[in-house]
């Protein structure tokens, strides 16, 4: 094999200049697809972002029929446990809460709960739950206990002869949803990736235009890298919403905007490349989509998006790093947070994406070459 | 981009099969297409002609056997092939999304069509084929024979020295494919180019190619030009209107006349094929005829190739 050829001359590069121009001006011509390939992976991202912010934390009455000092207290440690959405109330509006479903639980606070802490005594809160929802359920039942624990030790420090002494890796603390919202932009461009690259190859054969491409005497390296390129920059529309979403209404700014734009791009170029690959197989458009959201999903929940991947069961780590979101997930965990998440080093992660970009590039253009022989282009 | 001029067979294939398991969609085809002339290949669908094509053009390999293209063997220099090849698909293969510039632009890059007189020559293509005024409209707004003289022009931007066209005036009305007939007829007369066409009309095939092959089931059935092929099946078709019907007996006897290839008779019309000295035959003919019944009307005519065809394949085109 002459290593040569695979190397663009001038010719080649005109040819994948207005293979991209032209994928970018059929795209932009049928909007419904243009807007559905950028709303999408957006949309991906807030769904699952609401869903990590309604169900973080419990919405819990508490009541206060004390309003001593312990009884304020308490209510100061239940606020901080990071674990409770409270709602201080009357003990009947606490009930018709609970009634209509918008609190899991109400904890209540007896008016002689400064009296009986002085005087030593045993003091019973009474927790009212709705065990409809386990997760909710499960999240009260650990953190009343941790919460009184917490009140213990502030209200009483010489009774409490255990502590924990934390050190902490980073220097501050990073939120749920600012660990999910950087996984949830890796999967995003996975998305938008696969969904516009599948569409722009699958359109060809739609259309019958494929032939053209096929019987021209160019470089099909040359065609398809120049279809992958504009996917690409049609692709980083969606990207470009995603970051300012990520970085100026969520809030989560980036440690090294370097490493960010680099694996945005590495990134980017293996969905694009992937989907070129989807649509130049499928060859319809219509498949391509649900194809695109049902390899994203699994790839997401597999793919350490909620804490690091090595923390969960051997077998599902192991299945997880021979697919590129893995280490997209590491490297965006990087770039954000200096966090890292794998057992090797950025540099190792990033160079193990570059190598899915290079090879689901040319396993995307040797399956478009392939086509032309097969006779199977009509 | 100026092709070289090239004195070899425009294709030449030998022995040339294609299986698709245990189906054979070609079986054994051996032609040659000369350089400058126009070539029809015909055949009903399912025959094997875009298989055929598919293996020319290279998009299919063939089983077994070879095709050449102007001397270039398509697995080994489908390049060079594809540079000295035009093509107007059936479907046209156009970017109707994009306007007719720009369709002939991004060919002219896909095709090496040097830039500085890029503009010049889609100026021109577009202006033999009278859509110049059309340039920046969308394609998609264009009528299936403006859509066809484009994919015409774009297949010609590039010099190609043959021209692959299949069914050129499928669904085109009949003002616009007489146009394309003459731009066809054109392209041999003033420059030479040779060009392959399918197609399902047998009009057209009379009316443009030099030389016609029948294909059916994968096999030449038949390769010659249309005034031999026609030859081949008699030279003269009369039809005879009586005025009842005719007798078996009758059409038995007139199948015993010298000359005379093939009686159909259908209702009150006799079809007479002959061949040979007609005049002498037609008298007879006509004699015998009048003996036992009335004539209303008499015509005489070249043979179709419709009913060549049909003698040679057994089945209609449309089949």
């Amino acid at each position: 094999m002459n290593i040569l050829r695979f190397f663009p001359t001038y010719r080649s590069l005109l040819v994948i200049r207005v293979m991209a121009i032209k994928d970018i001006r059929s795209s932009l011509t049928e909007r419904a697809f243009m807007i559905t390939s950028v709303i999408i992976p957006i949309n991906f991202l807030l769904l699952f972002l609401l869903f990590a912010l309604t169900g973080g934390q419990a919405p819990t009455a508490i009541v206060l029929e004390d309003k001593g000092p312990y009884a304020q207290q308490f209510l100061s440690a239940m606020e901080h446990s990071h674990s409770f959405i409270i709602q201080q109330t009357t003990s009947v509006d606490a009930q018709n809460l609970m009634k209509k479903g918008q609190v899991v639980a109400i904890v209540t606070v007896p008016d002689n709960f400064d009296s009986l802490l002085r005087q030593g005594n045993q003091v019973q809160l009474r927790v009212v739950l709705n065990n409809l929802n386990v997760d909710f359920t499960n999240d009260i039942r650990r953190a009343v206990p941790l919460a009184i624990t917490s009140f213990y030790a502030n209200a009483f420090p010489n009774q409490v002869v255990i502590r924990a002494h934390e050190v902490d890796s980073y220097s501050h603390d990073t939120g749920y949803v600012q660990y999910l919202v950087v996984s949830l932009m890796v999967v995003s461009v996975m998305l938008g990736g696969l969904l516009q690259a599948g569409s722009n190859a699958a359109r060809e054969y739609e259309k019958g235009t494929i032939k053209e491409l096929m019987l021209a005497p160019a470089s099909i390296w040359a065609i398809q890298i120049g279809k992958i390129l504009g996917a690409l920059l049609l692709n980083s529309l969606s990207v470009v919403v995603m970051i300012i979403v990520i970085v100026f209404l969520i809030g989560v700014w980036p440690e090294h905007w370097d490493e960010l734009f680099a694996f945005v791009l590495l990134l980017m170029i293996t969905f694009v490349a992937l989907g070129a690959l989807i649509g130049t197989l499928i060859r319809r458009r219509q498949a391509v989509i649900p194809l695109s959201i049902g390899l994203s999903t699994p790839v997401f929940f597999i793919s350490g998006a909620f804490g690091p991947a090595v923390w969960g069961d051997q077998v599902t780590a192991a299945i997880t790093q021979l697919q590129p979101v893995y280490y997209g997930i590491a490297n965006f965990q990087h770039a954000f947070h200096n966090f890292t998440t794998t057992s090797t080093s950025p540099a190792i992660d990033g160079f193990i994406l570059a190598g899915f970009a290079a090879l689901i590039v040319v396993i995307s253009a040797l399956a478009l070459s392939y086509s032309r022989g097969r006779g199977d282009v009509h | 981009m100026k092709q070289k001029e090239n004195t070899n067979p425009a294709i030449e294939l030998n022995g040339l099969t294609k299986r698709f398991g245990d189906f054979i969609a070609v079986d054994g085809l051996s032609l040659t297409v000369r350089s400058g002339e126009i070539f029809g290949l015909l055949g009903p669908n399912g025959s094997g002609k875009t298989t055929i094509i598919n293996m020319i053009n290279g998009l299919s390999k063939p089983t077994s056997g070879e095709a050449t293209v102007l001397g270039h063997n398509i697995i080994h220099d489908t390049r060079v092939v594809y540079a000295a090849l035009g093509s107007v698909p059936q479907e046209t293969a156009l970017y109707e999304e994009l306007n007719a510039w720009t369709n002939l632009s991004i060919h002219a890059t896909l095709y090496g069509v040097h830039r500085s007189g890029r503009d010049r020559k889609i100026t021109d293509m577009l202006n033999l084929v009278q859509l110049y005024e059309r340039r920046y409209s969308r394609v998609s707004t264009f009528s299936g024979g403006m859509k066809r003289r484009l994919a015409l022009a774009r297949a010609l931007l590039h010099d190609p020295l043959l021209l692959y066209l299949d069914e050129p005036t499928l669904g085109v009305d009949v003002q616009s494919r007489r146009a394309i007939w003459n731009y066809i007829l054109d392209l041999k007369k003033k420059e030479g180019k040779t060009v392959l066409l399918t197609t399902n009309y047998l009009e057209e095939a009379n009316a443009l190619c030099d030389r016609i092959a029948i294909i059916d089931h994968g096999k030449l059935v038949a390769l010659d030009t249309p005034i031999n092929l026609k030859r081949r099946y008699g030279d003269t078709v009369m039809e005879i209107e009586t005025a009842s019907s005719v007798s078996a007996q009758l059409s038995a006897q007139l199948r015993t006349l010298p000359g005379v290839s093939e009686v159909i008779q259908k209702d009150k019309i006799l079809k007479v094929t002959m061949s040979g000295d007609e005049l002498s035959v037609t008298g007879q003919l006509i004699t015998i005829v009048t003996q036992e019944i009335n004539i209303k009307k008499i015509s005489q005519r070249e043979p179709n190739l419709e009913e060549i065809f049909l003698s040679l394949t057994g089945s209609g085109l449309r089949d």
